[in-house]
């Protein structure tokens, strides 16, 4: 055995390949094999060491989907706990069109092996066969739900192909906006286990219809509800439709209604379908958003909207002492129900057509006429220029300035040498003519805005104009590019010419003239111990704030606002002191030139000890229609404050009325 | 050879048997399965006739005093409910005549028909009930079922001699439920209950101004709204409910009657329409 063994050593050179312990090329070999390895194994620990959160997220990105639920928006209630604005369910049932993948492949199997026997040779493409699998099934689901409410509804293939396309983890919505019945119907015969599910989404809810419509505002559809501080930022994201403050309250405050979205991540295969196994991954729900308690007084603003009617107006009632505004009545107005789920072309057209989207009381700039009156009066008073115990004119029923003739519209006769609290009460035009020409225009621009009425109020709303105008010669010469005349002197002491101010501004100023101050800050949002407004005093001497309040009351007691006095609008122990103008605006309206009149109404109430203030602008529609600030916006503005007075007066437990409902 | 085919012939015979039974028609399955079942169901009815008998024998032990006493007791309740019955036929026609006058669809008509309880399912007893009625009382899936104490739940198999009945503290039945005095409809759906301890259900879509607590609570009743069941019939008792974070709704706990634990009989109600 051993010489055998020996014998092949021997002879390995010839008859075997003999391996050598070391050969320099098979060792450079080694090297390069070495180093690849750790090439390899390098790149692996660097894929999978550092790379490692990258790679996490492509999966993650690649196989998980984020659906985003929109929150309720908050309620929006009045000063005393009414409900202005809430939610209501809308129950739909849906179908989760990702738990039928297996379905929809069965049916394009059919469909298509359907084709194949009857030897059709126009057999659709595959994209049209899954087309018409996704609606067999669906419309199976929906014959189901047919059966049981006893309806007849079809599939709609292109919203289902869109929603396929674009939102495959939503469930698609069969019939929204059940009534109850349907609903409990569902609720009993619908299979528990099933991808036809019931499904509650929320929509605004305005119980009291039309009411401070366009204070509280409106919403529209939000397609990009965004969900903050949620882990799926960077996930596929499907999002559910929430809504959007547009206009009013709903705009201006949509931050603090919105709410908190919440969401889910769900895991889904290559094809977008949810894995079957399914809880999310993470959930949160969606938080519903903050509630405003405004300073409206529902009852108030429906008495201002019932007087105001069918007319086009504005009515402002504000908290004296704190500035918080009561009524903000706007009309015409829209019926905020009707934007429920959605408003439809034909109700939108309707309001354009009707121009009920502005809200008179804030977007609309107009001449105050007489109610400037109290304006100029204490001009005069706090320069000496004004005395109230001298006359300055004679009231013959007109006058000549320059080269034209101004006429005392509110004479029906001649007033004569009055006083000034006599020229408040019976509005004498003459009298205010001469106080301007002594004031000058620059000084009564000067305390406008001293008033703030040259600006906007700030108030908490979109959309206030910024139109309000107080002017003087510069402003004229700027703007218009023209001298400033005496007679434009005469036409701003009694709130005419280029003088532009709006009802909510009139309704502070009449609030800080209550308070004896220069600024009033409107507020709509309400506070339980809100503090008084505190700004710079008028600077009128006592006697010259009694001869001022006494003009506004004798107003009311035997002046142009008299029809107030009628029992209808008297309120018990209650002092009025008010203001009452009617100004003119030139218009061209069905190929007629014109005036339409303005119909303004300033008061607050007590006198003696002011509590609200209550401004009315009603504008005429029809050239030469005689409409007064006394006889027409005087009784709104006596319902208001008669309604203000009885509220007041009601025990505590019955201070809010019962909701006003509309059909 | 041979020995090691003998040996692996068991596994080949399993093999051929899951191939056949992969192979052979769903028809011939069902037919199958449903055979079981029929083939089965006598020894559970079988049972309870041993134990209506041994109820029987158990009654016959006591005195006649004893059963003169109950009988009397007996004729009194029988009175009292013949008066219920006559105030009921009279409320009957009452709310026929409104809803003539109203021109209200009118609810459901149905037919009961009483049934022994044959066997509870163990391994969830308080979720399946098997009732000693089936096919040759044209009970229907689906149908209603009821004791003096409120709803026990709906059919969900019919046999040829028996019915199998998911009770209402199972996740598989939802009912569209009042809160007495209430008019909007709510959500009850049996909850996810522990085998031995007591039943409950779950209410969803709950309005934010109804209350309840374990010291107050509110009965839960059925609407009728939903076509099934027949208005006014006891659920539970709403024994909590809490707002969702949502805002919109509130969801609630319910407990169960414990009786259903203990049912001997029950009344299932066919809808006449169905007949």
């Amino acid at each position: 055995m051993a010489a055998n063994e020996n014998s092949l050593a021997d002879h390995s050179g010839k008859l075997f390949e003999s391996h050598k312990g070391y050969d320099p090329r098979i060792v450079f070999f080694y090297f390069v094999t070495a180093g690849l390895l750790l090439l390899l194994a390098g790149g692996l620990a660097y894929e999978q060491l550092f790379k490692s959160e990258i790679h996490n997220e492509k999966e993650r990105t690649q196989n998980q989907r984020l659906i985003i639920v929109p929150a309720p928006r908050g309620n929006i209630y009045d000063r005393h706990g009414q409900l202005l604005v809430g939610n209501r369910p809308r129950f739909a049932v849906v179908l989760n069109l990702d738990e039928l993948r297996a379905k929809f492949r069965t049916e394009f199997i059919r469909i298509h092996g359907n084709y194949r026997e009857t030897g059709d040779k126009d057999i659709p493409t595959a994209d049209q066969l899954w087309s018409l699998a996704r609606v067999s099934v669906v419309q199976a689901y929906l014959e189901q739900v047919n059966a049981i409410l006893g309806r007849d509804l079809k599939v709609d293939p292109k919203r289902l192909g869109n929603h396929f396309a674009r939102e495959l983890l939503l469930p698609y919505p069969l019939i929204e906006d059940l009534p109850p019945a349907d609903y409990a119907k569902l609720i009993e015969r619908l299979p528990v286990v099933s991808p036809l599910q019931l499904y509650t989404t929320n929509t605004r809810e305005y119980p009291f219809g039309s009411a401070a419509s366009q204070t509280l505002g409106y919403v529209g559809i939000n397609e990009n509800v965004e969900s903050e501080n949620f882990a799926g930022a960077k996930l596929k994201t499907f999002k559910m439709r929430g809504s959007i403050g547009r206009d009013g309250l709903e705009l201006k405050f949509d931050n603090t209604l919105q709410g908190e979205a919440g969401g889910s991540i769900f895991r889904v295969d290559p094809a977008g379908y949810r894995l079957r196994e399914t809880k999310p991954i993470e959930s949160r729900l969606p938080v519903q958003g903050k509630n405003i308690v405004t300073s409206l007084d529902i009852d108030l603003q429906l008495a201002a909207e019932q007087a105001i009617g069918d007319q086009t107006g504005a009515a402002v009632a504000i908290d004296i002492k704190t500035g918080e505004v009561l009524v903000l009545a706007s009309k015409p107005d829209y019926d905020l129900s009707k934007f429920t789920p959605r408003l439809s072309h034909e109700d939108a057209a309707d309001i354009s057509a009707r121009g009920a989207w502005t809200n008179i009381a804030i977007g609309g700039a107009f001449p105050p006429g007489s109610t400037f009156k109290i304006l100029t009066s204490i001009a005069g008073l706090r320069r000496g220029l004004l005395d109230p115990t001298q006359p300055i004119a004679d009231c013959q029923g007109y006058v000549r300035i320059g080269n034209k003739t101004f006429v005392c519209d509110n004479g029906r006769g001649r007033h004569g040498e009055v006083l000034m609290a006599e020229a408040i009460a019976h509005s004498c035009d003459i009298y205010y003519f001469a106080a301007g020409r002594l004031i000058t225009p620059q000084l009564l621009a000067e305390e406008g805005r001293r008033f703030h009425l040259h600006q906007r109020t700030g108030i908490e709303l979109p959309n206030e104009t910024g139109r309000m105008i107080m002017p003087d010669p510069a402003y004229k010469e700027r703007v218009i590019g023209e001298k400033w005349f005496p007679g434009d002197t005469a036409n701003m002491s009694i709130g005419q010419g280029y003088v532009l101010v709006t009802p909510l501004e009139m309704a502070c100023f009449a609030a800080s003239v209550a308070r004896n101050e220069v600024f009033t800050k409107p507020t709509l949002i309400h506070h339980d111990n809100a503090p008084v407004q505190r700004t710079e005093s008028i600077g009128l001497t006592p006697s010259q704030r009694a001869a001022l309040i006494e003009g506004m009351v004798g107003t009311i007691d035997h002046g142009t606002g008299s029809a107030l006095n009628i029992p209808m609008f008297k309120i018990p122990g209650v002092r009025i002191a008010g203001k009452t103008g009617t100004a003119q605006k030139e218009i061209t309206k069905d190929g007629k030139t014109g005036n339409i009149n303005f119909a303004w109404f300033l008061c607050f109430a007590p006198a003696d000890n002011p509590e609200i203030a209550v401004v009315v602008m009603l504008e005429g529609d029809t050239i030469g229609e005689t409409f007064g600030g006394g006889r027409n916006s005087g009784p709104i503005a006596a319902t208001v404050l008669k309604k203000y007075f009885e509220k007041k007066n009601r025990p505590a437990d019955q201070k809010i009325t019962t909701p006003f409902k509309t059909d | 050879m041979p020995k090691r085919f003998d040996q692996a012939r068991p596994f080949l015979t399993l093999g051929l048997l899951v191939a056949a039974w992969l192979i052979i028609p769903t028809v011939f399955k069902v037919f199958t399965r449903a055979s079981f079942f029929e083939l089965t169901a006598p020894i559970g009815v079988a049972a309870s006739y041993a134990r209506d008998l041994q109820e029987f024998w158990t009654l016959r032990l006591h005195s006649n005093s004893e059963l003169i006493e109950a009988g009397r007791d007996l004729a009194r309740l029988n009175a009292s409910y013949d008066l219920a019955v006559q105030q009921n036929t009279e409320m009957q026609g009452e709310i026929a005549r409104l809803e003539g006058i109203l021109r209200l669809p009118s609810y459901t008509g149905f037919r009961s028909e009483h049934a022994r309880v044959v066997r509870r399912d163990f391994s969830g007893w308080w979720q399946r009930l098997t009732i000693r009625k089936g096919k040759n009382y044209n009970l229907v899936v689906g149908a209603p079922v009821v004791f003096s104490g409120g709803v026990v739940g709906r059919i969900s198999e019919v046999f040829a001699y028996t019915a199998t009945v998911d009770l209402i503290s199972s996740q598989t039945v939802r009912l569209a439920a009042v809160v007495e005095g209430d008019t909007r409809p709510i959500s009850y759906q049996g909850g996810l209950n522990p085998t031995f301890g007591s039943a409950g259900g779950v209410l969803e879509f709950v309005p934010l101004d109804i209350f309840a607590s374990a010291n107050s609570t509110k009965r839960l009743v059925t609407s009728g709204l939903g076509g099934v069941f027949p208005p006014g019939l006891t659920i539970g008792a709403v024994i909590k409910v809490e707002p969702s974070t949502d805002g919109l709704f509130k969801s609630g706990e319910v407990k169960i009657d414990d009786r259903l634990a203990a049912l001997t009989e029950v009344t299932v109600l066919i809808p006449i329409s169905s007949q």
